[in-house]
């Protein structure tokens, strides 16, 4: 079985700056995965080649065993995205944000219709639905993305930082959401800063740094008994430990 | 601390210059366009000495006066594109409001336009000063103008920083500004139909006015060179003064006051017209297209710009009464498609960052197509009717309602043509549109270049693609009009292929031009 999402020497350079450099990303089909790593460690660059937003330098993306680059038909299809930066259709409301994304997709209307009731009660969005994405919030941004990016009932969907700035109770619709999504045989890649939540959610996890991966695996061997956070850690190598300099910080004036 | 503000407003200029050759060479460009503006208008305001004394006193007033004006308007526009500007980025710094103020106004001080304003202002110094008197008054007029028009500016700014701040007043100020921007047209339409009185009575009067405002009593000084002028100087720093000590407190009303922008904002209602549209991808554009130029002001802007144009040409271009043939109907109107349709110039600009949701949908040249086509359908769902209305306006101005027949058609035909061609540089020049309320700037910074050949290259393509169908139609061939609705259906179909054919190869390039940061 093809893994849901395989890259080989995936490679991106802006000017001088090497964002990318030579990442082999591997996800198992049906796992929920973690893309973590600082700032800057090429999370949102991979994985804009890997949705075919961005044409890559170099290497070979592969999506349930396609190229994206060669196949996107296939791909295409089959895949659902949400990027960072919350960047929607601002002056369509939430809803016909949905049926545009659904009619985009070849989904007959009264289909999209009836997906997108569902999805927008689900996501607890009915009351907002007639407004205009500009006047969104944060999480409501977030959750309507998501929506538009399940409408077309994707087998994998990438998420950059859905849980970025995203209160606790739309940040539980989204986890719940996700969990029944995989729960189904479907994959879920998403980035994140924050390690609680990849520990509780993923079963597979990526760990970037400096344009590369640095270690993946089922998320019980990346830690090896640690907690996630001491593992990143160590794995990005901690700049300083805060105990040189700062000697007048806290000190009395 | 002055010298530090001015230091940040320097380097946050080389800064947004770095690494970026579009940018440098737009940067030169500015610098080189600032510096004929500051040449040309020392040099204009210079010429006014050759004029009669009078006449040149409240010529200098006007332009000082309209200096002002400009300082007040322009940073409206381009609110957003200078950080400095906002003072709620220096809230948190311990800083007091004097320090504030006079940091913030030297900082407004640096740079090319400014610079270019005070070497213009200067001109008014050569037009009017007599004597050593005027010369020693000049000097500190001058400098006391440009003082007046900096706070002013600022004062406005701050004072509206919040409404600006908010998606609302944005939304209304991008719109009202066209109406500002038409309005100082109309004098020029008056005076084109010959309905003005005499100008030098216009200007006196103006003069009468503005003699008692700071520009005007600076001009006054300058030209007085006496005592008198030292009075008048005097109430112009006065008034500096008040206006600075109005912007400290705005500013510090500004800092202490809870940014109320983005909370609310009302339904909208489903809209009905879904029913008629054809479904799938084609009917998904074609509705989104709509509500886009209803509902986004940059959409906004850029239609009723082109309605306005048109109807200055039609105006303008408009022969005496009874000498007009054919052309006087089909000429203005070929002209309102071709401003029309050069929106499609650049289609994707308005999506800008919002395109990736096409991108990851579209996989073949042909979803392309067909999203190009709703986004033609869509402007035609405007335009046809509008063009329609036009020519009849024309052909009975012409003299002869009969001639909408022949132009209406004439200018469908050049429409198809305009988004034929504007469809290939949607897809080779593409350029972000800035998506702050300066809507009178093309694109985002550095991209100017593009957005010039986007719209240039689509005008003369056009120009030259329409010659078979409109040519025999001027000469008075009217006939030969049947023909021009199924040569624009033909060339925007074909411009539709062959930018689907690029389009779709670069697609991920595109998406990255047009949601460039602004």
């Amino acid at each position: 079985m093809a893994d849901a999402v395989r890259t080989h020497g995936l490679f991106k350079r802006f000017g001088p700056q090497v964002a990318v450099g030579g990442v082999d990303l591997v996800v198992p089909k049906g796992s929920f995965a973690g893309l973590v790593g600082p700032n800057g460690a090429g999370k949102t660059t991979t994985l804009s080649m890997v949705t075919g937003l961005l044409r890559p330098d170099g290497g070979r993306i592969e999506i349930d065993g396609r190229d994206v680059w060669a196949d996107p038909v296939a791909v295409k299809a089959n895949i659902g995205v949400l990027p960072e930066g919350l960047r929607l259709f601002e002056r369509l409301s939430g809803r016909e944000l949905l049926m545009y994304g659904g009619q985009l997709r070849g989904i007959p209307l009264d289909e999209v219709v009836r997906r997108a009731d569902e999805l927008l009660r689900v996501m607890d969005l009915v009351e907002a639905q007639d407004k205009l994405v500009v006047d969104y919030s944060t999480g409501m941004r977030k959750k309507i993305g998501l929506a538009a990016a399940l409408l077309h009932n994707p087998r994998v969907l990438f998420l950059d930082e859905p849980f970025e700035g995203v209160d606790p109770v739309s940040a539980n619709t989204l986890t719940e959401v996700l969990r029944r999504y995989t729960a189904s045989g479907s994959t879920v890649v998403f980035s994140s800063h924050v390690m609680d939540l990849v520990e509780r959610l993923c079963d597979w996890v990526s760990v970037m740094n400096g344009g590369l991966v640095v270690a993946q695996g089922p998320i019980d061997e990346v830690r090896r008994g640690r907690s996630l956070n001491e593992a990143f850690l160590d794995l990005v190598g901690v700049r300083g430990n805060g105990e040189d300099g700062l000697s007048w910080l806290g000190a009395p004036a | 601390m002055t010298w530090l503000f001015v230091r940040l407003k320097l380097s946050l200029l080389r800064g947004g210059l770095r690494g970026d050759a579009g940018r440098q060479v737009g940067f030169a460009f500015s610098v080189a366009a600032a510096f004929l503006a500051a040449v040309a208008g020392f040099g204009l305001l210079s010429l006014i000495r050759l004029a009669p004394y009078g006449v040149a006193v409240d010529l200098v007033s006007a332009a000082f006066a309209m200096f002002a004006a400009g300082w007040i308007v322009v940073p409206l526009m381009a609110f957003g594109l200078d950080e400095t500007l906002d003072p709620a980025r220096l809230a948190l710094f311990p800083l007091t409001t004097r320090q504030l103020a006079t940091g913030m106004l030297a900082a407004s001080a640096a740079g090319p336009w400014p610079l270019a304003s005070l070497a213009a202002l200067c001109g008014g110094v050569v037009a009017l000063a007599h004597g050593v008197g005027g010369v020693l008054l000049g000097v500190p007029a001058v400098i006391l103008q440009f003082a007046f028009c900096l706070t002013a500016s600022r004062l406005v700014t701050t004072a509206l920083s919040g409404a600006l701040r908010s998606r609302r007043g944005r939304d209304l100020l991008a719109v009202a500004a066209i109406f500002g921007v038409l309005l100082v047209q109309v004098p020029n339409l008056l005076l084109n139909r010959g309905l003005s009185g005499d100008p030098t009575r216009i200007l006196a009067a103006a003069g009468e006015v503005l003699r008692w405002t700071p520009p005007g009593l600076a001009a006054h000084a300058i030209a007085d060179g006496g005592l008198i002028g030292v009075a008048e100087l005097i109430v112009v720093a006065m008034s500096v003064v008040v206006v600075a000590w109005l912007w400290i407190a705005a500013l510090r009303y500004a800092l202490v006051r809870p940014d109320s922008s983005n909370r609310g904002g009302a339904s909208v209602r489903r809209s009905p017209t879904g029913r008629f549209l054809p479904g799938g991808l084609l009917g998904a554009v074609v509705a989104k297209e709509l509500k886009y130029a209803r509902r986004e002001p940059r959409a906004r802007v850029n239609w009723i710009s082109a309605v306005f144009v048109s109807a200055v040409f039609m105006f303008s271009l408009r022969g005496p009464a009874g000498a007009a043939g054919t052309w006087a109907a089909v000429g203005p109107v070929c002209l309102a498609a071709v401003v029309i349709g050069l929106q499609a110039a650049n289609s994707f600009g308005i999506d800008g960052r919002s395109l990736w949701m096409n991108a990851v949908a579209f996989s073949t040249p042909r979803d392309l197509r067909t999203d190009l086509a709703g986004r033609h359908l869509a402007m035609a769902v405007v335009a046809v009717p509008l063009l329609a209305l036009a020519s009849l306006a024309a052909a009975l101005a012409a003299g002869n309602a009969a001639w909408a027949l022949v132009a209406a058609p004439t200018a469908w035909g050049v429409l198809g043509v305009a988004v034929g061609i504007g469809s290939i540089t949607s897809v080779t020049v593409p350029y972000t549109y800035p998506e702050r309320l300066n809507a009178f700037a093309g694109a985002a910074p550095g991209q100017g270049g593009q957005a010039f050949a986007a719209s240039f290259v689509t005008m003369l393509v056009t120009g030259v693609l329409v010659l078979p169908i409109v040519l025999p139609v001027l000469l008075g061939s009217g006939w030969w009009a049947v023909l021009a609705v199924p040569y624009g259906l033909a060339a925007a179909w074909a411009g539709r292929r062959v930018a689907a054919k690029i389009g779709s190869a670069r697609f991920p390039e595109l998406l990255a031009a047009v949601s460039r940061p602004t």
